[in-house]
């Protein structure tokens, strides 16, 4: 069907990854039920270090504010999901699967007040890193 | 009597006179640390981290390349993101602990060449222990023939290596290991590989005696009011065969045991030196920084003042008496363990000489002692602070207040202190500062409520102020220099703990959130986990930045130089580059916002002969620089930034500095974020090449 589409607008399909490389975690990149589902996977799986409501604990890094954000600014969620996968949980990293993965980071996203919307987070890092992690929110286009 | 003190006279005059002649030579006879080396965690046994070198300077610090750096990936299993090792620099080797094995290299300091690595395979114990990763670091021991390295693994083992070639030395303890969780004075429960206990820092050598502490899981949701305790001891670096140990929560019929109502003494844990001691050779004096007792924030099962707890206690250095002590904080409340080395400094207060030990610490005061008897060098008032209401708690009516210096960083919040940038961003921090409790420094915690307070705002508790990377000293000026941050808020709220998760009446946690068992890092999470208790309804996430604004006005992070003669500051500035999302921020376009330093607590210092050198802990991209971030140095007469070098990643470790083959080098540990751990070193350039 793509492959269709391709043939029938290559121009259109230039458009559309123009337009997804241009997207960023301000531009409702999860969804609100993917961040409900992600919670208790949090919970479980990350708080005991990360803390209840993200701020990190003595050794472990907080997952909101400052720090967090200047970590990851300029970067892709790719990048941020590439590390959850390969050092997270502490206990046995990449036991979870990348759908649950990317349910923790919609939770996060949303913690951090990074707007929802009508499409779930990726669970391919080679898409997450189509979307950029920017700490400040753009100017409104006019 | 008189002949033969003049004899000895006579041959230290002689001895001195021979290192003179001999230094700099390499090898000598005896084991006389130098100036161009960094033999211990601290450059030196008083932890000044100060190097009296001078061939990096203002006028070339901006010039400053890599020389050679190393990634810790493979030393362990898995790569590390949290290097936080400061390394050794004696005798033309450079010495550290590196990767999630803790494993130790020894490189060639010029090029980075590795020379030896050690590593201890530890299975199930070293999976089970609460304090995991590469830890601070090492110490050194020569007798002027033999070179040792010692550390302490992951699960709490004391090993002895060769420094040449970094097998273990025999005839150390049991094959050149010494098993810390035995001989302890404890039994610790619930057994060997499993039991709670281990450390991170790095062991102090002084006159041959190994001294060594103890560290824990995090404090703030303990499982049980019981925990093993955090004892001190001294070892013989020659045997392993312990010598002495303190103990921190005193024994029945020991001075201070009644200071634990209700016979807490007897079951309450932790109360450790996680961090650096200091030693003073010449008194033999030995200085314990002690972290809080079991339960961070609710001490509703220990009542009493529960000495030694967050208390700087001097002890002899040949038999682990204690000579005297000050608890910095009664009845502990706020996690404000004792977190850095202290300081010792010869002084001059109001034309008197006086050997001192200054104390840095989370609640942003300088502490500062005479050394010798422990009375403070300025008055230091009990003033009465806020009782709180918490069910069950027992509250400290007074806690001592430093009259000089003033406090270095911000210890309270107050409607004062939230951002005012612009009319909109101050209401809505005041929004998000009404739904808790506020005060100055010692307001108590508060049970978290949905209606309100979610818990008390603090700043100066967890992770405030100076952490472990602690101060640094310049012994010619008597300055202190010490990071701090600024900006660290920690919400304290209490929340019931559920029988199963705890036997702790109140531990950590939000009104509306689910009570969870924090975790140091590696700790087992998915098997130690606790059953969740039944979700209860929803608060919301309270950000306690908005649009990546700190909550609190700048400085975020600061530098303050402090002179000890005075007890005043010579200069304060804020360390590090704006963050992106402060720059950048929308709602700030048009403000000129001068540097306001960064969010973050883990910076340590290093001094030279005429610069004070950290990097940032923070990434940020500039116009000035790519993603990454500096290594800064400033005048440390004025504060004056002279120069900057770029670092691919944040500083996680505290920079030292040696000089080999005539060359100054300054090494420094980076990661965070998604990138891996690595020490990398910089010098000049070569000139004519």
């Amino acid at each position: 069907m793509l492959a269709l589409v391709a043939i029938a607008c290559p121009l259109c399909l230039l458009r559309a990854q123009a337009q997804e490389e241009s997207r960023s975690v301000w531009d409702g990149v999860y969804t609100e039920d993917q961040a409900k589902r992600g919670e208790p996977i949090y919970h479980k799986e990350c708080a005991a270090c990360h803390g209840d409501i993200l701020t990190g604990g003595e050794s472990a890094p907080p997952l909101t504010g400052g720090a967090f954000l200047a970590n990851w600014n300029g970067l892709t969620m790719g990048d941020l999901f590439d590390r959850v996968r390969k050092t997270m949980p502490q206990s046995g990293p990449g036991r979870l699967t990348r759908q649950q993965d990317a349910d923790i980071l919609a939770f996060m996203l949303s913690v951090n007040k990074f707007p929802a919307g009508k499409t779930e987070l990726y669970r391919q890092s080679e898409m997450l890193r189509q979307i950029r992690f920017e700490t400040t929110k753009p100017a409104p286009k006019k | 009597m008189r002949e033969e003190n003049l004899k000895r006279l006579r041959s230290l005059l002689f001895l001195s006179l021979a290192v003179l002649l001999c230094w700099p030579a390499v090898g000598s006879a005896q084991f006389h640390p130098k100036d161009t080396e960094w033999p211990s965690y601290g450059a030196d046994l008083a932890g000044t981290r100060y190097r009296p070198l001078d061939q990096i300077n203002a006028s070339n610090f901006s010039d400053l390349e890599i020389a050679w750096r190393i990634k810790s990936d493979n030393f362990g299993d898995r790569p590390e993101y949290k290097l936080e090792g400061t390394p050794l620099m004696v005798n033309g080797v450079l010495y550290a602990t590196a990767g999630s094995r803790r494993a130790v290299i020894a490189l060639d300091p010029a090029t980075g060449e590795l020379l030896w690595i050690h590593g201890e395979h530890e299975g199930k114990r070293g999976g089970a222990a609460p304090r995991q990763l590469s830890g601070r670091g090492l110490a050194y021991w020569s007798d002027g023939k033999e070179e040792r390295i010692l550390y302490v693994t992951p699960g709490f083992r004391l090993i002895c290596l060769d420094g040449k070639t970094g097998v273990r030395i025999s005839s150390f303890g049991n094959n050149g290991e010494v098993d810390l969780k035995l001989n302890d004075d404890q039994d610790i429960f619930p057994d060997l590989e499993t039991g709670e206990i281990g450390i991170q820092s790095a062991p102090v050598v002084a006159k041959d005696t190994v001294i060594i502490g103890a560290a824990f899981r995090e404090g703030m949701t303990p499982k049980s009011m019981r925990n093993n305790k955090g004892y001190v001891r001294g070892l013989d670096v020659r045997t392993g065969k312990r010598l002495w140990i303190f103990h921190t929560i005193p024994k029945k019929g020991e001075f201070g045991y009644d200071t634990w109502e209700k016979g807490s003494a007897e079951y309450t844990g932790n109360t450790g030196v996680w961090t650096q001691i200091t030693v003073d050779e010449q008194l033999g004096l030995v200085y314990l920084p002690v972290e809080s007792p079991t339960s961070d924030f609710y001490g509703g099962h220990r009542p009493g003042n529960n000495l030694f707890g967050e208390t700087l206690v001097c002890v002899d250095l040949k038999t682990g008496e204690r000579k005297w002590h000050y608890q910095l904080v009664h009845h502990p409340l706020w996690d404000m363990d004792i977190s850095s080395a202290p300081i010792l400094a010869d002084i001059t207060v109001d034309g008197k000489p006086l050997k001192a030990v200054a104390q840095p610490s989370k609640q942003g005061f300088l502490y500062v002692f005479d050394r010798v008897t422990g009375k403070p060098i300025w008055p230091m008032p009990e003033r009465p602070v806020e009782v709180g209401s918490v069910p069950g708690e027992w509250y400290s009516p007074t806690q001592p207040i430093p009259t000089k210096p003033p406090a270095y960083s911000r210890n309270g919040v107050s409607i004062d202190d939230l951002i005012d940038f612009t009319p909109a961003l101050r209401d809505r921090a005041k929004e998000i500062a009404s739904k808790y409790h506020l005060g100055p420094v010692y307001t108590p915690p508060t049970v978290s409520k949905l209606e309100g307070p979610l818990g008390t705002l603090t700043m100066g508790t967890a992770s405030g102020g100076t952490n472990w990377p602690g101060g640094s000293y310049d012994p010619e000026t008597h300055t202190v220099y010490v990071y701090a941050c600024n900006s660290c808020i920690e919400p304290i709220g209490l929340v019931s703990a559920p029988k199963e998760v705890s036997d702790i009446a109140y531990i950590a946690g939000t009104a509306g959130k689910e009570v969870e068992i924090l975790h140091g890092p590696g700790e087992n999470a998915g098997a130690d986990s606790p059953k969740s208790p039944k979700k209860r309804q929803g608060s919301g996430y309270i950000s306690l930045n908005i649009d990546g604004l700190p909550l609190v006005k700048p400085p975020y992070g600061t530098i303050t130089a402090i002179s000890l003669d005075k007890g005043e500051f010579v200069w304060q500035i804020a360390h590090g580059e704006t963050p992106d999302a402060v720059r950048n921020n929308e709602a700030l376009k048009g403000l000129n916002i001068p540097r306001t330093g960064q969010e973050t607590y883990n910076i340590g210092t290093l001094v030279t002969k005429t610069l004070v050198i950290a990097g940032e802990g923070h990434v940020t991209t500039t116009a000035d620089h790519p993603r990454g971030a500096m290594l800064r140095a400033y005048d440390k007469t004025t504060g004056k930034e002279v120069g900057a070098v770029y670092m691919p990643a944040p500083q996680t470790g505290s920079p030292m500095t040696y000089m080999v083959n005539g060359k100054q080098y300054i090494v420094v540990a980076v990661s965070g974020g998604p990138y891996s751990g690595e020490y990398v070193a910089y010098t000049l350039p070569s000139t004519g090449e």
